[in-house]
């Protein structure tokens, strides 16, 4: 199963790339992404996930809210987050918690870090924060930042990937 | 300046021994034999003390006596009010440090044990949210750092920022008699004013917690004078609220009891009985608020929290918004 948040990602970049639409298919589970077409359609899988499709799905296309309504199906794709990318060496930071996402130390200072740069393990990156309990978020691995996957000021979840770091 | 390490614990403890047996002479032989330095050497510190604002009399074949401790958060100071057994066991004072926070950070690092308080007379550098800047002025203030280590989840670690906030408001209560609010999160208010700022730093690494460093700032007996005009009609003092001076070691050691207690408890039981006690200071609760955070703001009536301890915030359509962090400001004040 995806999680949540990784569907949400996965709907944020269909809907800024120019796929209209998504289908990935594993062990009998269907996810479908459409963009452009109101449309939700009905999933054919496993009895229980029936149930958890559409509750999963309507708060999480709520918050993105582009005029590209997205039909989400079902779940099960690891991997496909980026679709410019080769998956397979990038590394996901996660959020550890749920909080605030905050690229840079102050409103008024530079981010931490910006698309290309090379982190090494302990490279602060980002911080989270939820009730002014301030998490400085470190890379954890050396390499280079290929996406940054939220925006300043963004609210994060638990376990949401960040930024996508191609690893050396 | 200039002194060493040495010179400062020596009369650290010093000022222990005679704190210990207040009421009564110490004489120089035994103070002589537990420090382990000549009577020149005591006679030296006693003077170091003097200047301190310590009053210390000093009468022939009958030693020292300490007659009056001037309202000081020195190690001695606060131990002479602690009864609590592993907060502010280890205490790090400072006259003057750019920020508590990055002295903890650093002992933090250097593996020092839970509990360890990093408390300073003064800060240069104070900070709060987003890089606000913490007034914080010599000799009237409590400015200090604490290292917990809990074995926690790490995405429950924001629940301390509210057991601090708790644990705090309890203390002001029992020490001053002055009954405190919290605003959600953590900022506490005497009469609307923000008396108290709490800010929390976490060292993990990816789900681990390492330490959580709690930064809690108290204007206790800063005089209105003190402050920055801009910062007159929103901040307040211990003092200025209740007309009185506070004994500020004795309010850290009340706040490290307080603390402890609670701590305790979250630890075993959860946040259930910290979020009760955190209601109860509540400001804003059934309230209007306006929610500020960094690209919009929202206003509505403040529910409540979660037991997680977000701040529900229903708007006027009744949709019910999770707020994790954000400004909050009562409209019309």
């Amino acid at each position: 199963m995806l999680k949540i948040q990784e569907i949400r990602e996965l709907i944020k970049l269909i809907d800024k790339s120019s796929i209209d639409e998504f289908k990935y298919e594993n062990d009998g589970e269907t996810i479908l992404l459409k963009k452009n077409e109101v449309t939700v359609q009905a999933a054919e899988v496993a009895p229980t996930q029936v149930a958890l499709a559409p509750q999963a799905v309507a708060p999480i296309a709520a918050p993105v809210a582009q005029p590209a309504p997205v039909a989400v199906q079902k779940t099960e794709a690891p991997q496909v987050e980026a679709p410019a990318q080769n998956d397979a060496n990038l590394h996901k930071i996660e959020s550890p918690m749920v909080g605030t996402f905050y690229a840079s130390p102050t409103p008024d200072q530079a981010a931490y870090v910006a698309k290309g740069d090379k982190v090494s393990k302990d490279s602060i990156v980002c911080i989270v924060e939820a009730m002014k309990l301030f998490n400085e978020i470190e890379a954890e691995v050396n390499g280079e930042i290929v996406e940054i996957l939220v925006e300043n000021g963004q609210l994060v979840e638990y376990g949401q990937p960040l930024f996508l770091v191609k690893a050396e | 300046m200039g002194e060493t390490m040495e010179g400062k614990s020596m009369r650290q403890h010093l000022l222990q021994l005679l704190m210990e047996q207040r009421g009564s002479f110490v004489s120089g032989q035994e103070i002589s034999d537990e420090l382990g330095c000549s009577r020149t050497a005591i006679w030296k510190h006693i003077s170091e003390l003097r200047k301190e604002g310590y009053v210390i009399d000093a009468v022939q074949r009958k030693g020292y006596q300490l007659m009056y401790a001037p309202n000081r958060v020195t190690e001695p100071e606060i131990k002479r009010h602690l009864q609590s057994t592993v907060l502010a066991k280890h205490i790090r004072y400072e006259e003057s440090v750019k920020s508590t926070q990055e002295i903890a950070q650093r002992l933090s690092y250097e593996h020092c044990p839970e509990g360890t308080l990093v408390i300073a007379d003064e800060q240069t550098g104070g900070r709060g949210r987003l890089g606000r800047s913490w007034q914080s002025p010599k000799g009237s203030g409590i400015w200090m750092s604490l290292i917990l280590r809990p074995d926690i989840p790490l995405q429950k670690s924001p629940q301390l920022t509210l057991l601090a906030a708790v644990s705090v408001a309890k203390a002001i209560y029992k020490t001053t008699g002055m009954q405190a609010e919290i605003k959600w999160p953590n900022d506490i208010l005497l009469n609307g004013k923000k008396a108290v700022g709490i800010l929390t730093e976490l060292q993990a690494e990816s789900d681990r917690i390492h330490a959580v460093i709690i930064g809690i700032g108290i204007n206790v007996n800063v005089a209105e004078t003190e402050f920055d005009p801009s910062l007159r009609d929103i901040a307040t003092s211990l003092k200025i609220e209740g007309n009185e001076d506070v004994n500020r070691a004795k309010l850290v050691a009340c706040i490290m009891e307080e603390m402890e207690t609670l701590y305790h408890e979250y630890l075993q039981n959860g946040f259930g009985l910290i979020k009760l006690l955190w209601e109860g200071y509540a400001e804003s609760i059934g309230k209007r608020i306006r929610v500020r955070t960094l690209h919009e703001q929202k206003e509505g009536i403040a529910k409540g929290i979660t037991e997680e301890g977000v701040l529900l915030l229903e708007d006027d359509l009744g949709e019910i918004h999770h707020i994790y962090s954000a400004d909050i400001e009562i409209p019309g004040t």
